[in-house]
């Protein structure tokens, strides 16, 4: 897969030559200001537009998925790393928020961060998956997932086994969790692009490319995948936490289900793996697709994902973004191609 | 000391079919450096096919292994030339291959899914539930007669990567692609042949496992999970090698019934893939390939 390279400086860095920057800017103020213009509109958005209610849980859903799509990217994409067993993350996040709300009656943020930090250390206590590379740890993934799923299932008094676990959640504090939502989508979107751009994300990509090269450097891959799987780890059991609650029931088969791992990956394939905000987008459509093909083909939706990502893998493997990146570079020679004819 | 032996006797039988199961995935990986991850989908396709020759014709399970072998061996060929051919030289073994194989396994499974409905099957023949007496342990009759099958299968895999002109021929792609086409191998035909047998292996695998086991379109992510443990385990090395590793993943899996409960058995094949990845990465016998 073919490396997006981290974005050229902005326009107004080229005309004075003097400053050359080897790492550019972490974010741009035209960014910046784009970036909070979004979150401020849909920040807004529910307040000045009659949401319905469907329409309101589908953002919502597809917020808690960004996140958690984002978070996946850091690890399938930032370090080549690809995951087939998020779902462990995403479900400990979500029962363990359960947990924390039926037992002991935490208030809802406590309960997020309580399964976010549970999430986060299950993703370290992977420590010696880590040392396996490629299709080694993709299929370890596999295994973790599966395990996972059988565990929690059996474990009953923790989980509820396959009658699951009712939260208890008030429609206020739903509706309120629209911006909860919308507050992780973002924090995980700009940490995404300043992970990307910041050293950090440079010593990933070291990783990506050739781990004994950049051991040679002194980038030491096991401590820096050890820090993002459980960095990823924690936002995508955040994002369990958030989606549990929002939708107040929960069970095993669903949370741990080896759909949702394959949700994450498609989400980031969609979108563009490796690229900082493409699983944004890919998280987005991919929501929508599926609320679209459960309703009208609930009996296909698994083998057009299939194709789908056999389509992008053989297509464009960068996603929705390589192929805008494509439109755009196509419009732009066509541009001038014009500016040169008069 | 009866029931030690019953075990052992059990984990021999086991390892028929996990060996047979591991060929298919360790051939192609061996050949092409890719992991295809569509090899439980496969073992799957591979068990409804003999499933649905035995109810819609009658045709016993184990003579319908060479159809299956045909079937699968085109899907194979397809599925490389179609789609493995395709990727980028260097992407081939990198994540790119493993989410197109992953695409092929989603496919299959709704596939399966479409045509046989989500139910749990299983070939039952008339002599399912005949079992004979070793050294005064029962044994199923079917559960000998698979792994009566895949010695074959060893016996012959072996000698056609040994004896035959290509046979050699995938073993030199194997160890130096490059050098291959400096003496005239057709390295993209050995490649999708490689890859058909290797497919070819895991549909009978199939075949194998549905005479035993019931399996539903869900199947194949723990079979995707033991074959890859044998295969690591084991090494590219030998078939022998193969062989044994199935043994003590068969092994282990049967001891495992002592101290787990039965539901947890299946994380047992995860469980060794992370230890033999930690301690014995390079397999048992070292890391030496087909030969």
């Amino acid at each position: 897969m073919t490396e997006p390279s981290p974005s050229t400086p902005p326009s107004g860095a080229a005309a004075r030559p003097t400053r050359v920057a080897p790492v550019p800017e972490l974010i741009s103020r035209p960014e910046g200001v784009g970036f909070l213009a979004c979150v401020a509109a849909l920040a807004v958005l529910p307040l000045v537009l009659e949401l319905s209610a469907y329409a309101h849980n589908l953002i919502t859903l597809a917020l808690v998925m960004i996140a958690g799509a984002l978070a996946w990217n850091w690890m399938g994409g930032f370090v080549g790393q690809v995951s087939f067993g998020h779902a462990a993350m995403f479900g400990i996040g979500g029962f363990v928020t359960g947990r924390l709300m039926l037992s002991l009656h935490l208030p809802g943020p406590a309960c997020w961060l309580g399964g976010a930090i549970v999430a986060g250390v299950f993703a370290l206590g992977a420590h010696p998956m880590l040392r396996l590379r490629g299709p080694y740890f993709s299929i370890a993934t596999i295994g973790v997932g599966e395990a996972s799923r059988l565990v929690f299932t059996y474990w009953e008094r923790f989980t509820g086994g396959s009658t699951g676990l009712s939260l208890p959640i008030d429609s206020d504090a739903k509706y309120c969790l629209y911006w909860w939502a919308l507050g992780l989508a973002g924090v995980v979107a700009a940490a995404s692009v300043v992970i990307r751009r910041s050293s950090l994300g440079l010593k990933l990509l070291a990783i990506k490319s050739d781990v004994d090269a950049a051991a040679d450097v002194g980038i030491s891959a096991t401590f820096y995948q050890d820090l993002i799987f459980a960095l990823s780890g924690a936002v995508v059991g955040l994002a369990g936490g958030l989606y549990a609650s929002y939708f107040s029931f929960i069970e095993p088969k669903d949370m741990f289900g080896f759909d949702r791992s394959i949700g994450f990956v498609l989400m980031a394939v969609i979108g563009g793996v490796g690229t900082p905000l493409g699983p944004v987008l890919g998280a987005v459509v991919f929501v929508l697709l599926r609320t679209y093909l459960l309703a009208s083909y609930p009996q296909l939706y698994l083998g057009l994902y299939g194709l789908l990502l056999i389509f992008i893998i053989l297509f464009e493997p960068l996603g929705l973004i390589g192929l805008s990146r494509r439109v755009l570079r196509r419009l732009r020679r066509r541009g001038a191609g014009t500016s040169v004819m008069p | 000391m009866s029931r030690f032996f019953d075990m052992i006797l059990s984990a021999v039988l086991l390892a028929g079919l996990y060996a047979t199961m591991a060929y298919g995935l360790g051939l192609i990986y061996g050949v092409l450096r890719v992991v295809n991850l569509a090899h439980g989908g496969v073992i799957m396709a591979g068990a409804y096919l003999g499933w649905y020759l035995h109810e819609r014709f009658g045709l016993d399970p184990y003579l319908s292994i060479p159809v299956v072998l045909g079937f699968s061996f085109l899907l194979g060929v397809v599925m490389y030339q179609v789609l493995v051919r395709r990727l980028p030289r260097g992407a081939a073994g990198g994540p790119a291959s493993l989410l197109l194989l992953f695409g092929v396994w989603l496919v299959l499974r709704n596939i399966a899914y479409l045509t046989f409905t989500g139910d749990d099957q299983t070939i039952r023949t008339a002599y399912s539930s005949r079992s004979v007496s070793i050294l005064g342990s029962p044994v199923s009759v079917n559960r000998l007669v698979v792994l009566g099958i895949a010695l074959v299968i060893a016996v012959s895999l072996h000698g056609f990567l040994k004896r035959t002109q290509v046979g050699r021929a995938i073993r030199a792609v194997a160890q130096n692609a490059d050098s291959c086409t400096l003496v005239g191998i057709d390295v993209n035909r050995i490649y999708t042949l490689s890859f058909g047998i290797g497919t070819a292996l895991s549909g009978v695998a199939g075949v194998l496992l549905a005479t035993i086991f019931s399996f539903n379109p869900d199947a194949g992510s723990s079979e995707l999970l033991k074959s890859f443990v044998v295969v690591v385990l084991g090494g590219l090395g030998s078939i022998f090698g193969v062989g044994i590793a199935a043994l003590i993943v068969a092994a282990a899996e049967v001891f495992a019934i002592l101290v787990l409960p039965s539901y947890l058995t299946t994380a047992v094949g995860f469980l060794l893939l992370v230890l033999v990845l930690i301690f014995r990465p390079g397999g048992l016998f070292g890391q030496r390939v087909l030969s």
